[in-house]
């Protein structure tokens, strides 16, 4: 192929590609929920626990303080706010505690004898409506009594403010100007994402839109806007990390290319180099589209990862040419072993596939096909675009040094033994927990913010998000007769300050059969106007100014009790719609906990209620459904390490062969381990997949050094090519290392290291001198 | 702190060296402690309410108002919050942005016995009819928010004593507070707006 159509043909690649990617990249639907990475659940339960994790009620909420203007100002900001995000469909709920305590929504107003608790206790005889009309009057001798409105002459035992009193939180903030306030003056509200707390993209776009929100309103601009919440830290967290791994993969494409350059002198291998792996990437993500519909953020993470893998392959064409050889002769002389690693590491990914988690299978397709891709591009697309002119490395005086130095090296027989038993000895004797369970470990956020919500948490009495109260019964009104049931229990609870608040959905909405009772409690009206005239007696009320709250006691008494749908209408409904959830055709009430002192004390009413109503520790139960996740990752793994002994044995139908190969390579990754574990590094996922990379590594290493070989500069030019990839590994995964976030420290040192242990094991059990071949 | 205040009642005001001297005349030390009989005309009654009782004045964000009788009950407020309790029941707290009328009554008393006469000027239309040695101040909100609950506050007094102060409501409610020794007086049956304004004017 002449330079000019040479050229062309790459460039028509690239562009190929970059429609492609342009295609996917507008139908990739990628899910940041973990979720669907775990195992999917069996029963309702478990679906529920599903539904929880990282996504509890209290997970969903954004924590938000105002401060900068004068306290006026930031009422009337706080409420500008509120009322743009109400209009918002990303947020279910907005507060910010301006509730005026006698508007109750017109839906609900009617239906507060039925609501409030006050007719468990009392009748609506002379003596408790004197009672009341006495107070009612202090309340309007009092300047502090204007409150009453005008809801005096319908509601005069105030059933509004009860219910008012029921619905906000023990400890919410105090007022300032009619909003909620902080000790130090911030005007502080709260909004409920109809997004997962774990789903970073529809956090940032709804900490966007609050933004939005808030720079719309006039002068916003002298004051300032905090926003915190778990959803916020998330995508911030996410963000840092994603940032962190661009910059750090910025560096490292640099550094290999400059790798390239030195390596091969040729500035038309960068153009060429990464056209097999970008292939097998965009084949891959296009396979996942179609097959699963979208992809997970992990599989794609893992997917990348692994598919470092795919790298190797252009590399080991470029160093295996030599003078006199067209390129087609080149790759059809190493093909057959590029062949055998890509399909055995294929094969070894049909583990994966066969686990049941759909994460994992998503990752096996993604994987597979890449690799697959790529190598059919690495030998039948690459090859006729490499240019005419290139240098043997085989000619490298330094290749031919650094091969005399490696071939004199000392390989005592017993090194791997050795190393063998010091590595085992690590692995047991490493004081450190094997497995860092909790993932939120491995992308921290800041201790700052972390301060800063559980400040703005407490200031708002908002509910705790590791701890949540499941009641479970067949039907909706079980779980509110469940919820009214423990109800005294909870009281128990607040008062021996086992926590300070549970918000059961009992309190916003009564059991139908507590509604009867109080239904059945009302007066008629003739009875309702004798105990009220009796009652009125000498005091000054204007004669007929009780008459709405005649009528409206009569209308309560003809109600249908208020179910969860009617009451789901009301602005308080989607409260009770979070805390009533339907799975598979059981109920579940969520209440939601405050201030948790003594988990044991509430973990509990699980033997109370013969498991009616169970304690969740959120953090406990991702972290075991993390340890069972791993537990299928394991089995996948040693799956795929058999399918792999099978695949290269079958291939070689040599035993001792395939032992030199495998051999250095599961050594290795066990040395590598060994390291993690005495430095004392619990092992996450994150180290697994890295691990899995450097072991696919690894087998390429071990399968080109125990090749046959013709003579020592073919023996040269692998070397040239390991080194290539060695450094290029070490390098990119290196500078990972440095990072300052935890996850990309575990891959980066991770595959760092086993790149090292591989390249030093292959070079020790693996490697053939060339023409002074064992 | 009182001179900025007062050039700006100077300017504004036409009895401006007048409600100067005035305010300056009012100051008290602190704590203030006066008797007062309040009777409140109410929208929902056929016959006006009698209070008996006393206020403290504790300082710019410190006010107390204590009912002897026809019952007994205390409101504190502190800063942004007021605190009722009454015989037998849980104290209730809550902000003062909920009881407007009390609001009013605070600033009165910060601006008038405390000196934050600034406040007041920037709240209030201040105006002052002086009959001497008896005087009307009478503040109407300029702020529309305020302006939907009060009409507005007059403070009737002789010499360098507030003998009265009272609210009228946006809805119509009014309040009349005695103060001091007119707290003593015996009330005409019935009690009327006219013939209390009429003691509140006559006093010495």
């Amino acid at each position: 192929m002449n330079p000019r159509r040479r050229f062309a043909a790459i460039a028509l690649w690239w562009l190929v590609l970059a429609l492609a990617a342009f295609g996917v990249q507008r139908t990739l639907v990628v899910g940041n929920d973990l979720r669907g990475f775990l195992p999917p659940p069996r029963n309702a339960d478990q679906k529920v626990l599903m539904d929880e994790i990282g996504d509890g009620p209290a997970s969903r909420l954004l924590l938000m303080a105002i401060s900068g203007a004068p306290p006026e100002r930031l009422a009337d900001l706080s409420r500008g706010l509120v009322r743009a995000l109400r209009a918002d469909a990303r947020f279910t709920q907005v507060f910010d505690g301006d509730e005026s305590v006698a508007q109750l929504d017109p839906v609900l107003l009617p239906y507060r004898y039925l609501l409030s608790p006050t007719l468990d206790r009392a009748q609506f005889d002379t003596t408790f409506l004197r009672d009341q009309l006495e107070q009612r009057i202090e309340d309007l001798g009092s300047p502090a009594g204007a409150a009453l409105g005008e809801i005096l002459p319908r509601d005069p035992t105030l059933e509004t403010l009860v219910l008012a009193q029921r619905w906000t939180p023990h400890h919410a903030p105090a007022l300032r100007d009619g909003v909620w306030s902080s000790a130090r003056g911030e005007a502080l509200l709260v909004a409920a994402t109809r997004a997962s707390g774990l789903d970073t993209a529809a956090q940032s776009a709804a900490i966007a839109t609050v933004r939005a929100a808030f720079a719309a309103m006039p002068d916003a601009a002298s004051a300032k806007l905090e926003i915190s919440g778990p959803g916020y830290i998330g995508a911030h967290v996410a963000a840092s990390t994603r940032a962190e791994a661009e910059r750090l993969s910025a560096i490292g494409t640099a550094g290999f290319a400059l790798l390239l350059l030195i390596a091969y002198r040729s500035w038309s291998i960068l153009a060429l180099v990464a056209l097999p792996l970008a292939s097998g990437a965009l084949a891959g993500l296009a396979v996942i589209i179609i097959i699963f519909g979208g992809a997970h953020g992990i599989t794609l993470a893992f997917g990348f990862t692994l598919l470092g893998v795919a790298q190797e392959y252009p590399v080991r064409v470029f160093s295996h040419r030599r003078a006199g050889e067209s390129a087609i002769a080149t790759v059809r002389a190493v093909w057959p072993l590029l062949r055998l690693a890509i399909v055995s590491a294929c094969i070894a990914y049909l583990a994966f596939l066969v686990s049941g988690v759909p994460g994992l299978q998503q990752l096996a397709v993604f994987t597979i096909v890449a690799l697959l891709v790529a190598g059919f591009a690495t030998r039948w697309l690459l090859p006729a675009l490499l240019p005419e002119k290139f240098r043997d490395v085989a000619s490298s005086t330094l290749m031919q040094r650094a091969q005399r130095w490696l071939a004199a090296m000392p390989r005592p027989r017993a090194l791997p033994w050795i190393a063998l038993a010091l590595g085992l000895s690590a692995l047991w004797f490493a004081p450190a927990p094997l497995w860092q369970n909790d993932l939120a470990a491995l992308a921290p956020a800041p201790a700052k913010e972390l301060a800063r919500e559980g400040e703005l948490r407490a200031a708002l009495g908002a509910p705790d998000v590791r701890y949540l109260l499941v009641l479970h019964a067949d039907t909706a009104e079980g779980v509110l007769r469940l919820s009214e049931t423990i109800s005294p229990q909870v009281d128990k609870w607040i008062s021996t300050h086992a926590v300070d608040d549970v918000e059961l959905p009992s309190r916003w909405l009564p059991s139908l059969e507590t509604q009867r009772a109080r239904q059945a409690k009302l007066p008629d009206r003739a009875t309702l106007t004798t105990a009220l005239n009796a009652a009125l007696a000498d005091l000054p009320f204007k004669p007929g100014y009780f008459a709405p709250f005649l009528d409206d006691v009569e209308t309560a008494r003809g109600l249908p009790p208020l179910d969860p749908a009617t009451f789901e209408r009301s602005p308080f409904g989607a409260r009770l719609a979070a805390m009533l959830v339907e799975r598979e055709g059981a109920w579940y009430g969520l209440a939601t906990l405050d201030g948790v002192h003594d988990p044991v004390a509430l973990a509990g009413i699980a033997t109370q209620t013969h498991g009616a109503v169970k304690l969740l520790d959120l953090k406990s139960e991702s972290e075991i459904l993390v340890a069972q996740y791993r537990v299928r990752i394991l089995q996948a793994l040693g799956v795929a390490f058999v399918l792999l002994v099978l695949a290269v044995g079958i291939a070689f139908r040599d035993g001792r062969r395939a032992w030199h190969v495998l051999a250095p390579m599961t050594l290795a990754t066990l040395l590598a381990i060994a390291v993690l574990r005495g430095c004392g590094v619990p092992l996450s996922l994150f180290h697994l997949v890295a691990i899995t990379l450097a072991a696919g590594l690894g087998l390429h290493y071990a399968l080109f050094f125990e090749r046959p070989v013709a003579d020592a500069a073919e023996a040269r030019r692998t070397l040239h090519a390991t080194l290539v990839c060695v450094a290029a590994a070490v390098l990119v995964f290196g500078l990972l290392a440095t990072s300052t976030v935890p996850v990309l420290r575990a891959i980066g040192a991770t595959v760092a290291l086993g790149v090292a242990f591989h390249f030093i094991l292959s070079t020790q059990m693996a490697m053939r001198g060339g023409d002074d071949a064992r | 702190m009182f001179l900025p205040a007062l050039t700006l009642l100077a300017a504004t005001s036409s009895q401006a060296p007048d409600a100067t001297a005035l305010i300056a005349r009012l100051k008290r030390p602190l704590p203030a402690t006066t008797a007062y009989t309040e009777v409140r005309f109410l929208h929902q009654l056929t016959r006006p309410l009698v209070l008996h009782g006393e206020l403290e004045y504790g300082g710019a964000d410190k006010l107390g108002k204590r009912v002897d009788a026809p019952y007994r009950e205390s409101t504190q407020v502190e800063g942004d919050g007021v605190t009722v309790t009454r015989d037998g029941r849980e104290p209730r707290h809550f902000d003062l942005g909920r009881a407007p009328e009390l609001k009013v009554l605070m600033g009165g008393f910060s601006a008038l016995l405390g000196g934050d006469a600034d406040a007041l000027q920037l709240l209030y239309t201040i105006t002052l009819v002086d009959n001497a040695p008896n005087w009307t101040l009478t503040l109407q909100p300029r702020d529309t928010t305020l302006s939907k609950h009060l009409r507005k506050f007059v403070i009737d007094g002789a010499a360098s004593d507030p003998h009265c102060f009272s609210l009228q409501q946006a809805n119509g409610d009014s309040s009349v507070m005695l103060l001091g020794a007119l707290a003593a007086t015996t009330l005409p049956q019935p009690p009327t707006p006219a013939a209390l304004a009429a003691i509140c004017r006559a006093a010495r």
